[in-house]
């Protein structure tokens, strides 16, 4: 049976509409093949960037990148060879974050991938990175779920490397210091209530939190729990007031910050608040919100302060590049990009067992602080007499801007209690 | 005790607005609008676009935007949905759509991050020790004056029992001259204009992203089904009934509670009276 | 539709098709893409057969599915049992919440019966949430084993369980099930009248469409490698909608076609980086409004009909 007059046939009684849409369907998947028809540089060194497209998190992300790789490239590339970046959107649904390694591993055949936002999306493309041999710089998710692996399993799992942030149980014992040295040492607050997201990493952080605080002498008068849906604080905002807490310690990651500060403002609430708040390092969000977060004090990696050498510099390319300020990805994604670079470097070539072997060796100046990989290949978090990324507390101002308070030795202006809280 | 009160009527206050322009338009023309979340998001984007892009005053850039709201109800009423009036499944499936493309347009034009939707009254009010922001207050005062005036104008006007009509029998009331299309129309624009000015109201204290049309959608359909979908009075009941028992929940327990208790009420309900406070029949 | 020879053809060409293209693209990502649609089209077959037919929607598809995966996942990380053991402990999960949130919901028709589905899907997210310690909370049971390793053996073993389910379900919806059934659709209390046990029918179709759902689930678990509360979420339901939707509604092999073709879609579309949902939500409006009794069997019916090969 000869198919053409069939097909011929057929497609003549087809109704118009059913034609052109299918015509428009195909259209589009072929517009879209053809869009990825990107001029294949044979020698180019690709990195996948699995990142929430559509957030500001993966906005900032690939916009680092594309500075350190603009930079790497004036100096002559790597090994001779340029770096480029192929992009894939891994949203914050685990299934379409795995589709994205697929492609970049499968399809694009990246010699390395940088990126990374949400904790359970991390953890489900694990395996699937894993099984493609290929380097994993994270720079987004913070649960230490995503490196326990790297010890157990090394031979599988030796690829994924943390660049930024450091992980929750880090962030929790520099919240500990936060809450005895300043909350309960300086400003003389004991009686505190910690407020959390229903998070994994949120509540595997406070427990850690909580017997810091206590142990360091604080009371700590009220955990609080809520789901990061919640749209009106009000029941909660009341359970704090009652308990008698005089300092609400917050962790805030994927949740309405911006509700919650909005709230807080509106009802004048009488304490004042901080913590890890995500969505409160980034520099518009006070403005975005009618300036109602004066007063909150928010954790940060870097803020345009001499960290190191290379963070303001950093913060001022990023600024004239796309006219804000850079959210905590951008360190990491800025910095991982430098990192593997010097890596292969050293290595001499791309093969992924050299390099992971010089990215173990990795002790790189970058914009937080220095970045050193432990056992787990997790970034090393600052202490007294090391210089990694550690929290700095910066409190928004009149005028939407923000000064660190906390810690002393980088503190730009002293502690203000929001303007309706008589101390 | 009084906190609760309080906060519980703005809750369900919002509700209800998002509540009664979603049955209204069920009851009257039959179509399951999925998009009604859209126009609370577009209300609130709206406000904010015309405050802060085109620097105008509140009260008009509401007010406009509430307008321009209304108008694209309507658009979407004309364009997409009454060619597909065959099928309830196919005006709910456009819908949906509609909502979808709006959110992506959203994303695409304003980013993911919160936008400020500046409050009328910015004050904090204290009521019996209770303190509460001024817009939260506002919202519940201009809910229940708006949803008033919807009740009166459908009560007591010839337009109003021309939509009463349609919605009790649309082709018994085209038989005696109703224009049925074009009350369509009218019944879209005052849900699509109740849902947007929900959005202006709420947008100082809910949040404003470009995905926020999902949940308010999600809860006015429970709310709506709840309430006996075309029932006005009943959907007012119910929002009052969700707005409760989200509150003392909250209060009571914790806030990760108080969606599964609403949404188990919701299926209690539906299977001790599948047809709601004050539906006319359970199926159709 | 299975009695006629050239049905027999076409969907013996459609997955030959099917199979030979993994083979022609050689690429490990359109295998993942491939069997990610396939599992989907698992579950629009499955919505199909008892929505479709039965004319009550089910917005809570993603109950079943859920089950299906999170029972996969505790059997497999908790319990140690290899990923063979899922599959029917995920169906016989799926049909216990099947009679769950069935039996009371019976009398339910519309959008009541589709609120009352969805909210047992959303209760069962808000569970795995609030009961993070032992559910792994959004970050969801990680770890699982992969049931075939081989990325193509896998697909081909989902292509396979896909055209048995499908086969299965055609078979029953053609026989006088098929027909109760879409009696049901049209006039329930005739049927009550007539002697025949609408309950019954009602609540078997339930339970035949979330036995297979959920093995669906229990498949895609051990494909990903990961289960989350996501994939109990409205938005799962209605992705599935509008695939049987896309592919022909009650047509049974129509969701197979609208559950790929929109995989696909989401994915191909990559190349539009940040356009790529607003893409996919305009040429979704464009089906739904241009041809809104589907794609995929209405126009395989046309084929038929243009060129005399049968009804």
């Amino acid at each position: 049976m000869n198919p053409l007059p069939v097909v011929l046939n057929a497609t003549h009684r087809l109704r118009r509409s059913t034609l052109w849409t299918l015509a428009a369907v195909g259209a589009t998947l072929g517009l879209g093949l053809a869009a990825g028809e990107a001029a294949a540089q044979a020698k180019a060194i690709r990195i996948g960037v699995p990142t929430a497209m559509q957030l500001q998190v993966g906005r900032d992300t690939q916009d680092a990148m594309k500075m350190a790789i603009d930079e790497v490239n004036a100096k002559g590339g790597v090994l001779g060879r340029k770096l480029e970046m192929v992009v894939a959107d891994e949203t914050e649904n685990p299934e379409t974050g795995i589709s994205a390694i697929k492609k970049l591993t499968a399809d694009e055949k990246v010699d390395v991938l940088i990126g990374g936002y949400t904790s359970g999306v991390t953890l489900a493309q694990l395996p699937h990175i894993s099984a493609a041999k290929t380097i994993y710089l994270n720079v987004g998710s913070a649960s230490p779920s995503t490196n326990a692996k790297v010890k157990t399993d090394y031979d599988n799992y030796k690829y994924i490397f943390r660049v930024g942030p450091i992980n929750a149980a880090h962030q929790a014992r520099q919240m500990t210091g936060f809450v005895s040295v300043f909350v309960k040492g300086e400003l003389g607050l004991s009686k505190i209530a910690i407020v959390g997201e229903n998070a994994k990493w949120v509540q595997d952080l406070v427990p850690l939190l909580k017997k810091g605080a206590t142990d360091a002498g604080a009371d700590v008068r009220a955990t609080e729990f809520f789901d990061s849906q919640t749209s009106d604080f009000s029941p909660l905002f009341s359970k704090v007031k009652d308990s008698g807490a005089q300092y609400m310690v917050v962790i805030l990651s994927h949740a309405s910050s911006d509700i919650f500060a909005k709230q807080w403002h509106d009802a004048r609430f009488p304490m004042p608040y901080g913590g890890i708040d995500v969505k409160s390092m980034d520099g518009d969000f006070c403005e975005r919100i009618g300036a109602k977060s004066v007063g909150e004090m928010a954790a940060n990696f870097a803020v345009r302060a001499p960290l190191t050498p290379k963070t303001i510099p950093f913060f001022d390319e990023f600024r004239k590049r796309t006219n804000r300020a850079p959210v905590y990805t951008a360190f990491g994604a800025y910095d991982a990009v430098h990192i593997y670079a010097e890596a292969v470097t050293r290595a001499g070539s791309t093969d992924t067992e050299a390099v992971i072997k010089q990215l173990e060796k990795t002790s790189y100046i970058g914009i937080p602080g220095t970045i050193e990989f432990d056992d787990t290949h997790d970034v090393k978090p600052g202490t007294a007499t090391y210089k990694g990324p550690s929290f700095l507390f910066a409190q928004w101002r009149d005028g939407c801007k923000r000064e660190v308070v906390h810690p002393k030795e980088l503190r730009t202006a002293d502690f203000v209690y929001p303007s309706w809280i008589k101390k | 005790m009084l906190e609760i009160l309080i906060v519980g009527a703005v809750s369900s206050a919002i509700y209800a607005m998002l509540a009664v322009g979603f049955t209204l338009i069920f009851g009257v023309a039959r179509i399951l609008n999925l998009a009604h979340g859209t126009f609370y998001a577009l209300g609130a984007y709206g406000a904010y676009f015309f405050t802060s892009i085109f620097k105008l005053p509140l009260l008009p850039a509401a007010l406009l935007a509430v307008a321009l709201v209304a108008v694209f109800g309507i658009a979407v009423e004309r364009v997409l949905i009454r060619p597909m009036r065959k099928s309830q499944l196919a005006m709910l499936m456009i819908t949906l759509a509609v909502a979808l493309v709006v959110e992506q347009a959203l994303f695409l034009t304003f980013g993911s991050e919160y936008r400020n939707v500046p409050a009328f009254v910015d004050a904090k009010f204290t009521i019996g020790g209770v303190s509460i922001g001024g817009a939260r207050l506002l919202a519940l005062g201009v809910g229940v004056v708006l949803i008033g005036a919807l009740w009166l104008f459908i009560q007591h006007t010839r337009m109003g029992s021309a939509i009463l009509a349609i919605s009790q029998d649309a082709e018994a009331a085209q038989y005696m001259g109703i224009p049925s299309d074009r009350i369509f129309a009218l019944v879209m624009g005052i849900s699509a204009a109740l849902a947007a000015a929900a959005g202006v109201l709420a947008g100082p204290f809910l949040t404003v992203q470009p995905t926020m049309w999902l949940l308010p959608i999600v809860k006015a359909f429970a709310i709506v089904v709840v309430g006996g979908l075309g029932s006005i009075p009943g959907s007012i009941l119910a929002a009052l009934m969700l707005g409760y028992a989200e509150t003392i929940v909250g209060y009571l327990i914790s806030t990760s509670w108080t969606e599964i208790v609403s949404v188990a009420a919701t299926l209690l309900m539906l299977v001790v009276r599948p047809a709601g406070f004050f539906g006319r029949r359970a199926s159709f | 539709m299975f009695s006629k020879p050239v049905d027999l053809v076409g969907a013996a060409a459609f997955l030959a098709f099917m199979a030979a293209l993994p083979l022609v693209f050689q690429s490990n990502y359109l295998i993942g893409v491939l069997t990610v649609s396939v599992i989907y089209g698992i579950w629009a077959v499955t919505w199909d057969f008892m929505s479709g037919l039965t004319g009550r929607e089910n917005f809570g598809h993603s109950l079943f599915i859920g089950v299906g995966a999170y029972t996969a996942g505790f059997m497999n990380t908790s319990f140690g049992m290899p990923g063979w053991w899922s599959l029917p402990a995920a169906m016989v999960m799926a049909v216990l919440f099947a009679l769950l949130i069935g039996l009371p919901t019976l009398r339910l028709k519309g959008p009541y019966f589709a609120l009352a589905m969805l909210s047992g899907a959303v209760i069962m997210q808000r569970l795995m949430l609030i009961f993070w310690e032992h559910t792994g909370g959004e970050e969801g049971i990680n770890g699982l084993t992969p049931l075939i390793r081989n990325q193509l053996g896998f697909y081909y073993f989902a292509l396979a369980t896909l055209a048995a389910i499908t086969v299965l379900l055609l078979a029953l919806a053609r026989s006088h099930w098929g027909l109760i059934l879409r009696a049901i659709r049209g006039d329930e209390a005739t049927c009550q009248a007539a002697g025949i046990n609408v309950t019954f029918y009602k609540i078997a179709s339930l339970m035949i469409s979330a036995a297979f759902a959920g093995a669906g689930g229990a498949m895609y678990a051990h494909y990903q490698l990961q289960v989350s509360p996501q994939l109990f979420a409205v938005v799962t339901s209605i992705t599935i909608i509008t695939m049987v939707y896309v592919g022909g509604m009650a047509s049974i092999y129509g969701p197979v076609g609208g559950a790929i073709l929109l995989v696909l879609l989401t994915e191909l579309l990559r190349n539009f980086g940040e356009w790529r949902l607003m893409v996919y939500s305009c040429v979704l409006i464009a089906i739904l409004f241009f041809v809104p009794g589907g794609l995929v069997a209405p126009t395989w019916r046309r084929i038929k009909a243009a060129r005399g090969w049968g009804p």
